[in-house]
């Protein structure tokens, strides 16, 4: 190792701006994955006042409640799902493919970038990740979300240049 | 007090406390058994009541009776597919006379009707849901009560929304025990309904002139459209407002103390009663007068159908169609989350609002500002005249106290009565309290 290298490795400030990207994009990617498998369903339950007494009309509630399960996985909104699908020059098995596993992906790449483990690689999966999307959104003109994930790839680029400077990981190859 | 009145006077406050109120509850079917019950009219009120009894368990249909043969076969063969084998009247004297075990009996005749069908099924031992209006006269309405008193019978008013646990709790938790309104000042009311045509028949099913005549109609006309005539029925403010007054007076606590009104034959040429009105009502309240406002049209429908109680905190906007209801919290109220935690109101999403032409358009200097908006949660999950049926037939069997006995329905009665007197007067006509009793 050069000194050159040593000096710019043990750079706390770098040290910390890299794990600031790190946990950002993880946390990121990571609740984004999880929040594909959620839904707000509607239940009903028995309206009770404040002691837990069923009122006295027998009334029922409708409530909104947010629930997780791998039933309630949606990649994205059923809107732009449509419109990806009828974009011709998405091949629709691919584009079934790519939502099919987007949440899962998500997760995996979040939970890889907060332990720490083969960090430049998921760094760089990310950003194939994050262009893939782009070129769908492009295509179905969600321009709004093309500008949100160009600024995702300006921080992923970023911390793949400062990941010299990883620190707390888990695995430190790749 | 000497001690022979003490007695006396306590022997018959006990008794007031333990007699049992037969207008309200009655208890001559064990709960487990069935009720047989009879189906007085036929049309399309009475299609409505038939098929939401249905739905309700340990009730048999025994008896259908209309004049008309075209009803009269509907019912008896719809009521045959769901495994209840009727017997059908003409008559519904000759009906009393023969079918000797009938509970409880549904009348949905025309109104001139009501009184004379109502008060006959109860002075035959018969339990009575009657269709409001009950009856298309003041003295029709009272000799009803005086029946049900008389009789020891029940008689049940389809003052539906009585039974609706959406009102149930409007009134009782968010009016009641909460109080989110504060002080009722205002309220209002309204029906707009689409122009129709008159309703026909087929021709070869008409129903013979004498007949008709015997039965009290000119013609078949009229006992297709009876809701249109004064001596059949009271016109669009008893078919239409009678249940939006109903909730008026029961949500206010009584009848109201005056009424004035205006209205008209604006567009059919051929109904006797008005096809619009306008009333406005005053209520004397504990807190104070409230003035009530109430609209029905029939040849106009948007804004649908609501009532309205608006009060120095809040404002609750109630209707038997759940997209029309909603409850808005006045920027000085107290605070709201307590109960929307219990979930008796759901925060709405407020939509976006339209962009202005201008960025530095304002509002007007005097505009309070836009209020928070809550829904109520409570749903109903059958249909709407199901519960009150339902609470009849609980009352039948002695488990429960009727929601709309014919006494109280009374009060809403006069209301209207005056009030379409009040149109034709074209002036403020004052109830008096003995007025509004039966």
């Amino acid at each position: 190792m050069s000194s050159n290298e040593t000096s710019q490795t043990c750079d706390p400030g770098a040290t910390w701006a890299f794990l600031t990207l790190r946990l950002w994009l993880g946390a990121r990617a990571l609740l984004s994955g999880i929040e594909k498998f959620s839904e707000k369903v509607t239940i009903e339950q028995p309206l009770r006042d404040a002691t837990g007494a069923p009122d006295p009309s027998g009334a029922v509630v409708e409530i909104q409640q947010k629930v997780y399960g791998l039933s309630h996985y949606h990649a994205i909104p059923e809107a732009l799902t449509t419109k990806l699908l009828q974009e011709p020059l998405l091949p629709q098995s691919l584009t079934t493919a790519f939502l099919g596993s987007l949440g899962y992906t998500l997760i995996v790449l979040g939970a890889m970038l907060l332990l720490g483990i083969c960090t430049r690689c998921a760094l760089g999966l990310m950003g194939i990740l994050y262009t893939l999307l782009m070129a769908g959104l492009l295509l179905i003109h969600q321009e709004d979300g093309v500008a949100w994930l160009g600024i995702h790839a300006g921080l992923i680029a970023f911390a793949l240049a400062l990941s010299r400077h990883n620190r707390f990981a888990l695995t430190r190859k790749c | 007090m000497g001690r022979r009145q003490f007695l006396t006077t306590a022997a018959a406050g006990a008794a007031i406390a333990f007699a049992r109120p037969a207008r309200l509850l009655a208890g001559d079917a064990a709960p487990s058994d069935s009720i047989s019950v009879a189906l007085l009219g036929v049309g399309a009120q009475g299609r409505v009541l038939m098929e939401d009894t249905l739905k309700i368990p340990g009730i048999r249909f025994v008896a259908v009776c209309d004049i008309w043969d075209y009803n009269r076969q509907y019912g008896q063969r719809y009521l045959r597919k769901f495994g209840h084998s009727v017997r059908a009247y003409h008559d519904f004297g000759d009906m009393l006379e023969k079918e000797k075990d009938l509970q409880a009996v549904i009348v949905a005749t025309p109104d001139f009707w009501h009184a004379p069908h109502a008060i006959g099924c109860m002075k035959a031992g018969k339990h009575v849901y009657c269709e409001k209006m009950m009856s298309n006269t003041i003295e029709g309405a009272r000799s009803m009560v005086r029946a049900m008193r008389e009789t020891g019978r029940l008689l049940q008013i389809g003052h539906q929304r009585r039974s609706n646990p959406r009102y149930l709790v409007a009134l009782n938790d968010l009016l009641g025990k909460a109080n989110l309104l504060g002080r009722i000042t205002t309220a209002n009311g309204q029906w707009n309904r689409a122009v129709s045509a008159d309703l026909g028949w087929p021709a070869r099913a008409a129903i013979p002139a004498d007949t008709l005549k015997r039965y009290g109609y000119e013609d078949m006309h009229q006992f297709r459209n009876w809701r249109w005539f004064k001596k059949c029925g009271g016109g669009p403010l008893s078919d239409l407002g009678a249940h939006q007054i109903d909730i008026l007076n029961w949500f206010l606590g009584g009848p109201p103390v005056s009424v004035m009104a205006a209205g008209g034959n604006d567009y059919y040429t051929n109904h006797e009663w008005f096809d619009n009105a306008m009333v406005l009502f005053e209520y004397r309240l504990p807190t104070g007068t409230a003035r009530a406002s109430y609209q029905v049209a029939t040849t106009t429908s948007a804004g649908g159908y609501f009532e309205q109680f608006m009060g120095v905190e809040g404002t609750l906007k109630i209707s038997e169609n759940p997209k029309y209801t909603s409850i808005l919290r006045e920027a000085n109220a107290p605070d709201w989350e307590p109960w929307v935690r219990l979930h008796y109101l759901q925060p709405w999403e407020a939509p976006a609002l339209a962009p202005t032409d201008s960025d530095d358009a304002v509002a007007d200097a005097r505009e309070t500002a836009e209020l928070a908006t809550y829904g109520l949660p409570v749903v109903l999950r059958k249909p709407v005249h199901q519960p009150h049926l339902e609470n009849f037939f609980n009352a039948v069997r002695g488990k429960g106290k009727l929601n709309c006995p014919a006494d109280e329905a009374f009060h809403s009665e006069i209301a209207i009565f005056k009030a379409c007197e009040a149109v034709y007067a074209r002036k403020q006509i004052q109830i008096a309290p003995e007025e509004t009793i039966a």
